[in-house]
């Protein structure tokens, strides 16, 4: 079976008008407009299978939604060539646009001033849906995501969390085998986070869609994707398992303590690098390999009440990964960074 | 997908759900649809105001006082039936990132806007026609000859002026895809249009020059010939054809520009927002 994504050497490239500051550059640049030309997306490759969630990560203008609007045939690539369920996502046509479904966590598509059911309705006319098929998958919808008497109110009366959760709703009643989510959870509580986070997981495992997101909590990251792919400056720099990164980025293990006696900072240092340091706790970061080793001394030497061995916090290893990768991208900017955990497509 | 239906009976519940929910959305808007018509119909009113005091002395160049009232009317009826205000919605979906979940669903956005065109112009050109029936009973002057011939031709003339000024409006304002100052040029078009389709005055009233610029351009068949198919004052076959081959040339010329605008501007589209 063929890949659900499959990216080859995608680019674009912005021609972006430069002018100098105040009137004097604003009058120059009306007689005699510059460009210079902005790389948004360089020679990016991937390929994701059908069924699998990867998450897209990047600093902001990293050129995640770029990529995402180019694989959903919005934006037309400078070059390179895609492929999207099957489809050319630039000539695929309406039958592309069946098997897809984009949500944008920014931008809503429900109708503002009408009740969710008018979309879903609208929807359903829209994609072709039968009446049978419709019934169900509302039920469904309506069922995993909680919507209850929500899909009766007004949309511009929900609030953030509830109107994400009937963009979803009304985005997959065509069942799309590949689905795009742009920042789906952006300003919503932790609750509603749980919730699409949850949802997404559940609808996954019953449908067998592909799932490609970009985030700016890790949460959702963690909870979804196994697989993520780092981009930044419009360059992909890691493709690869979650777990691998953070063994690659930070090797390390975080040792956190509840001490039952006092000891002194000096002390804990003969065990590792001391990273936090209020007693009763204390934390200690530790070589991955040797934090068996470490703990087990630990136990033996000190009054331990309680000890956990854990990865460092995922935020950290990310914003590590991407000043890794900027630095690197800026030094030598025609070799792919860590092009040995790179997947090249099939 | 409901691969039962065929494609058009799919392509005909497309139209019925997007103009369902046209109109539904036009219904929460309705204090808002009032006021605009009222605005609508104070351009003619004004007009005919002054064309009224000025033929009290008699005729104007062949417009007696009735004919001015009839024509008045007649422009409030195909104006609203073929107003276009699209532009500025496309400017907005543009700007604001809204064209994107348009472009990702598999329906071209000018359906969504045909439909929107027919929900709100049917419902309120035919309260305009209810008014001018309404004005027609008291007021004499008002009174057009009875002639259903005639007004199925006039039918057929406005949705073809329909057809022209909904392509211009969209297609100019496509040009949004690369610049911000498309509405800009809906404006100077609807200026322009202020004298050249005859909403200000009837065509051969105006100076002989500005006629003869006007035959050029599509201005005179979007207000000016549909009126006067509906008041008689077009009633021979050569007019009758000129009227309809100027209609279909420029249903064609901006059918074409369109399709072009459309095309480029999707390859130029830099999917602004989000």
């Amino acid at each position: 079976m063929p890949a659900a994504i499959v990216a080859t050497e995608l680019s674009k490239t912005y021609d972006v008008k430069v002018r100098d500051p105040g009137i004097k550059g604003a009058l120059a640049a009306l007689a005699r407009p510059h460009y210079r030309q902005v790389r948004a997306v360089s020679a990016v490759s991937f390929a994701i299978e059908r069924g699998d969630a990867v998450a897209f990560l990047g600093p902001n203008g990293a050129g995640k939604t770029t990529t995402l609007k180019m694989l959903t045939g919005l934006l037309f690539p400078s070059s390179g060539r895609a492929q999207v369920a099957g489809c050319d996502p630039w000539t695929g046509g309406n039958p592309f646009r069946q098997r897809i479904a984009f949500v944008l966590g920014n931008k809503q598509q429900l109708l503002w001033d009408l009740p969710p059911e008018e979309t879903f309705r609208l929807n359903r006319a829209i994609y072709g849906v039968s009446t049978a098929d419709f019934s169900a998958r509302r039920a469904e919808l309506v069922e995993l995501l909680v919507l209850g008497d929500l899909v009766d109110k007004p949309a511009r009366q929900l609030s953030l969390g509830e109107r994400m959760k009937c963009e979803l709703a009304a985005a997959l009643l065509h069942q799309p085998e590949v689905l795009f989510l742009d920042e789906p959870t952006l300003g919503l509580d932790l609750e509603a986070q749980q919730t699409i986070r949850t949802f997404l997981g559940e609808y996954r495992q019953r449908h067998g869609a592909t799932i490609l997101l970009t985030s700016h909590y890790m949460a959702d990251v963690t909870a979804l994707a196994s697989r993520v792919l780092i981009i930044n400056r419009g360059r992909l720099l890691y493709d690869g398992e979650l777990s691998e990164l953070v063994a690659r980025i930070a090797p390390i293990k975080r040792i956190e303590l509840v001490l039952s006696e006092p000891v002194t900072r000096a002390r804990l240092e003969e065990y590792g690098l001391v990273a936090h340091f209020a007693l009763p706790s204390a934390t200690i970061e530790v070589p991955r390999e040797s934090a068996t080793a470490a703990s087990a001394r630990l136990l033996a030497d000190l009054a331990v009440a309680d000890l956990s061995i854990q990865d460092p916090p995922i935020e950290e290893v990310i914003r590590i990964a991407f000043g890794e990768g900027a630095q690197d991208a800026d030094a030598e900017p025609e070799t792919p960074i860590r092009a040995d955990v790179r997947r090249a497509p099939p | 997908m409901n691969r039962d239906a065929s494609p058009v009976a799919a392509f005909r519940d497309q139209y019925a759900e997007l103009m369902r929910s046209a109109f539904l959305i036009d219904l929460q808007y309705r204090a808002s649809i009032a006021i605009w018509l009222i605005w609508g119909i104070t351009e003619p009113i004004i007009s005919l105001g002054i064309w009224w005091s000025i033929a009290a002395a008699g005729a104007v160049d062949g417009y007696t006082r009735e004919a001015f009232a009839q024509y008045f009317f007649g422009v409030a009826l195909v104006n609203q039936a073929t107003l276009s205000w699209d532009a500025w919605n496309i400017d907005r979906w543009i700007r604001e990132g809204e064209m994107n979940y348009r472009l990702t669903r598999p329906i071209a956005p000018i359906h969504e806007a045909i439909a929107d065109n027919i929900a709100y112009k049917g419902p309120t050109a035919a309260i305009i026609l209810t008014a001018w029936l309404v004005a027609a009973v008291f007021w004499p002057a008002a009174r057009i000859p009875f002639d259903p011939g005639r007004w199925m031709l006039a039918i057929v003339a406005i949705m073809l002026a329909a057809a022209i000024r909904f392509l211009n409006g969209y297609a100019t304002g496509l040009l949004a895809f690369w610049t911000t100052r498309a509405t800009a040029l809906v404006e100077l078009q609807f200026g322009i249009s202020l004298f050249l389709s005859g909403r200000i005055a009837p065509l051969s009233l105006l100076p002989p020059r500005v006629v003869h610029v006007a035959e050029y351009l599509w201005f005179p068949y979007v207000v000016s010939f549909p009126v006067e198919v509906l008041t008689g004052a077009v009633h021979t076959t050569a007019e009758y054809a000129r009227g309809f081959a100027g209609q279909v040339i420029w249903l064609v010329i901006w059918l074409l520009l369109y399709a072009l605008v459309w095309s480029r501007g999707r390859r130029h589209y830099g999917a602004v927002g989000g």
